[in-house]
């Protein structure tokens, strides 16, 4: 008992009922006298619906109603923008257009009277490409929102002198135009839950998977057009989320059709569906300049990047002004001069997903400088810790960054722990990071050249990444306390609503909470259920829900410890969080005051590429990530064991194809993702506990950072093995033997 | 996805199968069903009625005739032609080809007959039985006959087959002495397919190669026979690893690019690469096993 909540490995919460299959997912739970949905998707990219014919649909014995436009009050929602009708009724602009619902009495006969409706498209333009959205005689996607595809562009403009002159004075110049490909989320539990109408409170209650359970009320009540007090959203487990949740997939449709049939209404959706129907990680394409002097300061920084939106705004404007920060990496600059695009297409919505638009800036950023340090003959560790944000550095933005700033140490925590060896203020990238044991006879190679057609490399890279919502969104996270008991407190009741998206967030809401409250944890039992049990939590994402949370946590401990003092039996006390608050991009210089807290991370690799087949095989991975205070070191682990995965599909595998409009890998046999396989054969975790003064305990958020480097670390490692630089991801085979065959790694013929 | 409506009939003999193929229309085999199932359900196959081979127990089993030949019955498993130590010293590619297809549950159910009745472009054994010049036996409503796999391989999806003919074994003819086999893929991680799956049989004396049959599959829309890779290998040292390599590199002369399999996964010229690439293994492979 004596043990502290903080710190410790506590197993999971809720884990032995997971592994003895006793949770229940959305999927899983059933009413009686449910009834099931379908969804009938556009399955094209852009088209005008002439006519909308749904009679034989409704005539189909078991079903119970078919719902279209003309049956949502508010036909729109969105997370930044209300851009997206909830069921299309005059256009469909992507292939996963929501058109049509059936409910019906079985699953079969909901889906047999989706195929009877009986739509008549008139073809409209598909636009396929972020370059073609932006012409000016393109085809207006969204003519609502202004004279242009573009519904994002922000501008940095840093710096005493226009910038062609500042690079003018620069001693080395390195560019690259870099190109990240979508990503689909993957997360095990498909789209599925029920929606249904508690008699006794008459709400509409909606059960479902999701992120944020108070914003998807707030959507779900404007489209349904009633006060948010008639809705209560409910959530069951969540297996995965990384982003892919964040935004509206069934969860406004769920409310509708309770509402519209009086009913329980389940739906499940399919992989298939799953992959159609949510949004992905954005494809970019970041054209950048980069200038230093020969002493390896980074003296200024241009970039164009862009960005495919899809069909709908979703959080695109929020990623792209990630990647606009991030594009420069953790660095001081003279000068930066950067546009960035969000714009309309034809393509699956892009949205959230881990990064957040971290991944794709820091793709750009970290290869430009493990480029310049080839250029300058200079270790890349070195370059970096030349040019390092610091405490008291100021972000092009004009803003200073928030204290706390660890970007350096943890570069050299990194590179130290990666066997990098230091002289002085020079540092000497090793042969090698993994152990001898799994290097066999190869350990001496000094050229990383292996027998036959193997090669193996080392490559370095960091990153920085804001936790909790940037440029003036609005930051709050509510928890009540309740302590019982008499002359000591027997129990603690925690009221947080923060989704644990399976990243173990309800774990260490009780941990914080017994800390805070000076109980074991054992007293402590959580209530995460609904909307109506205490104030929004904001979503699970941007690694901002242990360090929110946290703060929400220790504030009611304080005030309902205060309570108890007071001899007030239950001791109760309700708490709102909300931090300092940020400022919005200025859309003509970029000044901002962006965010309050960042995590630093660094990562080295090793890998061997084989330059006949063109595959990659990641040996070890090490990444050093400061967390602040690691809450529940174990999951802390997990987190970057997952971080790391996820991003190495991301880098090697993850090729989310389309072809005018529409996905072509609609499924895990084309649409390859990680498994047992493919993972790095080691991935060390280094946790570092610089603690962030803000933070509950000293805690940083955490989750998204492990993900952020790796892609440009194996593309730097990929390069000390073949001496050929990799501007695209992923590094699937066949693009790899591409490149092999026009540089002189290996001949490569191409057939007669 | 559900599979259209259909009718099931077990048969108990192969002379039951027949007659049941002859009596209903669109009738189908069913042997292992890893690949019709599949087809079923996403509905690019809609038999009206299904035939069971699973429980006709002669069409199972490994069997050596006196002249060294080795018949395997066509509902034989993956599994069980893997778990065959005869076959794993005698057939090396057969052996290497059965024991990776797939994952542990289609091995369990996948069957050799099931196999190249299919033909599909990524499946590893066509290319094993060109290069170990397999014949299969087919009975159908005018009995028996034997067929060469060159011969029954015809193209994308298509074998010489009449739709009441049964698969009823393949059969493989004892290696010369001082041969030997392999065969080397580079497969879809999602499913094992072949993307690129060389088979190769050499026969070595005094350290060079006499004879060499060498095939591919995964590659190309069906499998084929690389002609002048296998007179290139004619005379070749096994240990000279430089003369094999000019051999492999002849892997996709000739081959029509219209021939060329080309998806997502990889283009026409990357399995061309993997062809030359892929024969230099299993060729190699082929050697050791010939001299070792
Ligand atoms: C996940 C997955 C991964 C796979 N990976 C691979 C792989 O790596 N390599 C590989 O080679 N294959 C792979 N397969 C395919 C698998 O090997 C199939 O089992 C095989 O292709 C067909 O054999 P079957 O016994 O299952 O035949 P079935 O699916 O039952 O039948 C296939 C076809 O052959 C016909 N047929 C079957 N038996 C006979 C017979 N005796 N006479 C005449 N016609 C017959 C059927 O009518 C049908 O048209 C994979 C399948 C799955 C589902």
């Amino acid at each position: 008992m004596s043990i502290r909540a903080v710190g410790s490995s506590r197993s999971r919460y809720g884990a032995r009922d997971k592994v003895l299959g006793r949770t229940r997912y959305p999927g899983d739970i059933d009413m009686a006298g449910q009834a099931w949905m379908k969804v009938r998707f556009a399955g094209q990219p852009h088209a005008r619906i002439r006519t909308l014919d749904v009679s034989k649909a409704r005539a189909h014995p078991g079903v119970i109603a078919v719902l279209t436009a003309e049956d949502v009050p508010c036909n729109e929602y969105g997370l930044i923008y209300f851009d997206q009708p909830v069921l299309c009724g005059e256009v469909v602009r992507c292939e996963g257009d929501q058109v049509a619902l059936v409910i019906a009495e079985s699953e079969q006969a909901a889906s047999e009277g989706r195929d009877l409706i009986e739509v008549d498209y008139e073809p409209l333009p598909i636009i396929s490409s972020a370059e073609a959205a932006m012409r000016p005689d393109a085809f207006l996607l969204h003519p609502e929102r202004g004279d242009s595809n573009i519904l994002a562009h922000y501008k940095t403009r840093y710096g005493d002198a226009p910038i062609e002159e500042i690079f003018d004075d620069c001693d080395v110049i390195v560019e690259g135009v870099y190109r990240t490909g979508m990503q689909e989320h993957a997360y095990l539990q498909p789209e599925a839950g029920l929606g249904y109408i508690d008699e006794s409170t008459g709400q509409i209650v909606v059960n479902v998977a999701g992120q944020w359970m108070h914003e998807d009320r707030i959507q779900i009540a404007h489209a349904l057009g009633m006060p948010e007090a008639q809705i209560r959203v409910e959530y069951s487990a969540i297996g995965g989320a990384f982003g892919g949740r964040e935004d509206m997939s069934i969860q406004i449709i769920l409310a509708l059709a309770a509402w519209k049939v009086g009913r329980p209404v389940k739906i499940i959706w399919s992989r298939h569906e799953s992959i159609i129907g949510h949004h992905k990680r954005h494809a970019y394409t970041i054209r950048t300049k980069w200038g230093a002097s020969w002493s390896g300061r980074l003296i200024a920084a241009w970039a164009e990047c862009i960005q495919d939106a899809g069909a709908y705004a979703y959080t695109s404007s929020k990623v792209l002004g990630n990647s606009h920060l991030t594009v420069t990496g953790p660095y001081e600059w003279e000068a930066v001069h950067v546009d960035s695009y969000s714009v309309y297409t034809n393509n699956v919505p892009g949205g959230a997903f881990r990064g957040f638009g971290g991944p794709q800036g820091h793709f750009a950023a970290e290869t430009q400088m493990n480029k310049l340090a080839e250029r300058l003959e200079m270790d890349p560790v070195k370059l970096r810790l030349k040019n390092v944000l610091r405490d008291g550095s100021q972000l092009p933005t004009r803003a200073t960054m928030p204290p706390g700033v660890s970007m350096g140490p943890v570069i050299e925590a990194a590179a130290r722990a990666a066997k990098w060896t230091r002289q002085g203020n020079d540092w000497q990238r090793p042969a090698t990071i993994s152990d001898a044991a799994t290097r066999g006879d190869h350990a001496t190679a000094t050229l990383r050249a292996l027998p036959g057609h193997r090669r193996r490399g080392v490559g370095f890279a960091a990153a920085f990444k804001n936790v909790g919502f940037s440029f003036a969104a609005p930051e709050e996270n509510w928890a009540t306390i309740e302590l019982h008991g008499g002359g000591e407190i027997e129990r603690v009741v925690v009221k947080a609503v923060g989704a644990d998206v399976g990243q173990g967030a309800h774990s260490v809401f009780r941990q914080m909470a017994a800390e805070a409250v000076g109980v074991p944890l054992e007293r402590v039992e959580l209530q995460a259920a609904h909307t109506d049990l205490v104030g929004s939590s904001g979503s699970a994402s941007a690694s901002r829900m242990t360090f929110m949370a946290g703060n929400a946590l220790i504030g009611a401990a304080r005030l309902a410890s205060r309570r108890w003092e007071d001899e007030i039996r239950p001791a109760t006390a309700t708490f709102g969080y909300r931090p300092r608050v940020t400022t919005e991009l200025n859309y003509e210089t970029g000044e901002s005051d962006p965010n309050i807290s960042y995590g630093y991370v660094a990562e080295a690799v090793e890998l061997e590429v084989d330059l006949d087949t063109g595959q990659i095989e990641l040996l070890h991975v090490l990444c050093a990530d400061d967390v602040g205070r690691a809450i529940n070191p174990r999951l802390v682990e997990g987190q970057i064991e997952g971080g790391v995965v996820q991003a190495a599909g991301y880098a090697l595998m993850e090729n989310l194809v389309t072809e005018e409009g529409r996905i072509k890998t609609p499924y895990f046999s084309n649409y390859l993702i990680p498994t047992i396989y493919d993972i790095p054969r080691r991935t060390e975790s280094l946790i570092l506990e610089y603690p962030d003064p803000f933070g509950p305990f000293g805690a940083r958020g955490m989750a998204e950072m492990p993900f952020i480097p790796l892609a440009p670390a194996i593309v730097a490692a990929l390069h000390d093995a073949t001496g050929i630089w990799f501007d695209q991801i992923p590094l699937t085979p066949d693009r790899l033997l591409e490149a092999f065959k026009r540089s002189s790694v290996r001949a490569f013929e191409r057939k007669a | 996805m559900y599979p259209a409506k259909f009718d099931y009939y077990r048969a108990n003999s192969v002379d039951e199968a027949v007659a049941l193929l002859q009596e209903h229309e669109r009738a189908k085999l069913i042997a292992g069903g890893h690949s019709l199932l599949p087809s079923m359900k996403l509905r690019l196959a809609q038999p009206a009625a299904l035939v069971d081979l699973n429980f006709i127990a002669d069409l199972r089993g490994i069997c050596r005739g006196d002249d060294g030949e080795t018949t395997i019955g066509a509902m034989t498993t993956y599994a069980a032609v893997t778990d065959d130590a005869a076959i794993a010293t005698t057939f090396g590619a057969l052996h290497d080809a059965a024991s990776n297809i797939g994952d542990i549950q289609v091995r369990n159910r996948g069957t050799i007959g099931g196999n190249l009745a299919h033909n599909d472009p990524g499946g590893d054994l066509p290319a094993v039985a060109l290069a170990l010049d397999a014949t299969l036996h087919v009975a159908g409503r005018n009995g028996k006959r034997r067929v060469g796999a060159a011969e029954f391989l015809v193209g994308l999806f298509e074998v010489a087959l009449a739709p009441d003919e049964v698969v009823t074994s393949v059969s493989f003819p004892a290696p010369v002495v001082g041969s030997g086999s392999a065969y080397a893929k580079f497969e879809n991680p999602a499913s094992g397919y072949a993307i690129c799956g060389i088979a190769a049989y050499v026969e070595v004396s005094d350290g060079a190669i006499r004879a060499a049959r060498v095939a591919v599959n995964g590659a190309l829309d069906h499998a084929q026979r690389l002609a002048a890779v296998e007179a290139a290998l004619s005379g070749v040292g096994c240990g000279d690893e430089a003369a094999i390599k000019a051999a492999a590199s002849k892997a996709a002369d000739g081959i029509d690019e219209w021939d060329f399999m080309s998806d997502i996964h990889a283009d026409a010229d990357y399995r061309a690469h993997l062809m030359r690439v892929l024969t230099a293994k299993a060729v190699r492979n082929a050697c050791d096993r010939a001299t070792g």
